[in-house]
């Protein structure tokens, strides 16, 4: 075999089938599973947390005589925390797993690129995000007479996509955090969450935050799939096209995580992060 | 139309060193221009003392850490530019491997499998055969923390060999393993050689398994090769010298130090250890001159140095 015919077989292996493509990918979505299917800590995450958040939140809506409109709009608050936080997880564990096992350097051993790891991952966030929302929508229908499907399914479809969308992005941001600052970054993948819950307006409309935080919340994909959601109850949207604003937003930040996630292993590789990772 | 280079791996002057901290900034230089070449089919190892830039130097040739200054090739490909293209045509297994704690030996190979893009009946017997092939079959339905350190380094060297790799790193393959396991690992890795000719490139602690395995051998210290050659080769040039050790009657006799190509004469027990140059070279002169001066030669055993003592040299 000569040097050139060597280098035309790397070439066109290199030129990946969608059959590949799709290998690599249902592999973070195999070992999600597995692990899902595995460790009790991940029943906690399906059902008691979002359980009990419905719960406290619903009996508090009760306690301070909401109005269905205003119950709603907090128990959707509810419902986008857990949806997001969940699949969030899913997204960060391809990187974590392997940071807990110390076995990081195996991984970026492989021809694997970060949209299998990206994708595989948050397919299973995906499927484990519309548990929790099925889950909340019958504890919240059954003991506090909401209607999660009263915006319309197509409207409830989109809302939970952009939930998972927004959690694609900020599960690749606590990956490349994690792949620049190793285990000190690890808590990221439960703060992060929370602190872009809060600007997005979760249990408020944004109307209330200080100006220039509403300016901030202006620029977070959810800020809009909640205001889009909320008007199928009734609330005067607070911009125009929501959803499309959204998902451009989402996009735009998905490639914008893709390429910081992509630049941060490089990173590891330079500094060595990426072998301590697996000492 | 270019000839294949012969050469599975070629490294010149690689250099890496690692920072650390921000005030103070704190520098440790891993490689300082390492330059290495091996031949396609090869058992090739590196020894060195702790810290040489052993793993360093591995961890670069298998595109996972980044070079400073420098270049490598692997089958002709750069380790930096053409990264993706030569992953999949190399892997590395090294001794304290570690794989996600609750996946089970089939899992562990199977995930590995998907990310070399096998899948289906491919996937199956691949594991399967592999499986079978480290004897890993009877612990199928144990996690991986719970598996003993010998079955953890067959699971780590089979999850190696998930895509045929032509370029294989080993970085302390037998490492803390029982006498009986490290003699079934070592002869995994000849054998991998014999059927498949993989390349190997194998870092160790023990000069044995260097001795046994490794068509040639590079130490390392202080992120410089300081010597490469055949084990035979290295013995050469470190000079240490062969023993010829002598019973003889009488004992001590004068002289003997004098003679060209001996470095010292010294007595042990009821024998006079001469050190020499070369024993093929000086043995005969030695017995002629023994005889010429009427003295009886009782015993004489020659004793060639072992690596050990050529690493232990090159480490101080």
């Amino acid at each position: 075999m000569s040097l050139r015919a060597e280098r035309f077989a790397a070439g066109s292996a290199l030129a990946e089938s969608w059959e590949g493509e799709w290998v690599r990918l249902t592999a973070f979505a195999y070992r999600n599973l597995i692990m899902a299917r595995r460790n009790v800590f991940f029943l906690f995450e399906l059902t008691f947390w979002p359980g009990v958040a419905m719960l406290s939140h619903g009996l508090l809506t009760r306690f301070l005589a909401l109005t269905p409109e205003m119950t709603a709009f907090i128990l959707l608050g509810t419902v986008a925390l857990s949806a997001v936080q969940v699949c969030q997880l899913d997204v960060a564990y391809a990187v974590l797993f392997d940071i807990w096992s110390k076995s990081m350097k195996h991984q970026f051993l492989t021809p694997v690129r970060i949209h299998h790891l990206a994708l595989g991952s948050w397919v299973v966030g995906v499927g484990r995000g519309v548990i929790v929302w099925a889950l909340m929508a019958l504890i919240g229908g059954r003991a506090f007479g909401f209607d999660f499907v009263r915006p319309g399914v197509l409207r409830v479809a989109l809302f939970l996509l952009g939930c998972f969308m927004t959690a694609l992005v900020i599960g690749l941001l606590v990956c490349a955090l994690v792949l620049l600052f190793g285990t000190r970054a690890e808590t990221s993948a439960w703060a992060a969450v929370n602190f872009f819950v809060m600007l997005s307006g979760i249990y408020y409309p944004i109307s209330v935050l200080p100006g220039w935080v509403a300016v901030i919340s202006g620029g977070i994909p959810l800020t809009y799939f909640l205001d889009g959601v909320r008007a199928g109850y009734g609330f005067t949207p607070q911009y125009a096209h929501p959803f499309a604003t959204g998902f451009a937003l989402s996009l735009l930040y998905a490639v914008l995580a893709h390429w910081a996630l992509a630049a941060a292993v490089t990173r590891s590789r330079r500094t060595g992060l990426l072998l301590k990772l697996s000492e | 139309m270019p000839v294949l280079s012969p050469l599975a791996v070629e490294s010149r002057n690689l250099a890496k060193t690692f920072r650390s901290g921000w005030l103070p900034r704190r520098e440790t230089v891993a490689l300082r221009g390492a330059s290495l070449q091996v031949e396609r089919g090869a058992i090739f190892g590196l020894l060195g003392p702790n810290g040489a830039g052993k793993t360093t130097l591995l961890s670069i040739l298998a595109t996972l850490l980044l070079p400073d200054g420098g270049s490598a090739t692997i089958l002709g490909h750069d380790v930096v530019r053409e990264a993706r293209a030569i992953r999949r045509r190399l892997n590395m297994a090294s001794g304290n491997a570690s794989f996600v704690w609750s996946l089970r030996p089939g899992e562990v190979l199977s995930f590995y499998g998907r990310l070399y893009g096998l899948h289906g009946r491919a996937l199956k017997t691949k594991v399967g055969e592999l499986l079978e092939r480290f004897e890993l079959l009877p612990h199928l339905k144990t996690e991986y923390n719970e598996l003993s350190t010998g079955l953890k380094q067959r699971l780590a060297l089979a999850k190696a060999l998930l895509n045929d790799p032509e370029v294989l790193f080993l970085d302390e393959p037998t490492l803390g393993l029982d006498p009986d396991v490290s003699i079934r690992i070592r002869a995994q890795i000849a054998e991998l050689r014999r059927q498949r000719g993989t390349t190997i490139i194998l870092t160790t602690h023990y000069m044995r398994e260097a001795e046994e395995l490794c068509d040639r051998i590079a130490f390392i210290k202080g992120g410089r090769i300081l010597a490469e050659g055949s084990a035979d080769d290295l013995k050469r040039q470190i000079r240490i010298g062969d023993v010829i050790a002598l019973r003889l009657d009488p004992s001590a006799p004068t002289g003997l130090a004098d003679l060209p190509g001996v470095l010292q004469v010294q007595p042990r027990g009821d024998r006079l250890e001469c050190t020499v140059d070369s024993s093929e070279k000086r043995l005969p002169e030695i017995l002629k001159w023994l005889c010429d001066r009427g003295v009886l030669i009782r015993d004489c055993q020659v004793h060639e140095p072992e690596l050990e003592e050529v690493f232990v040299e090159l480490a101080r």
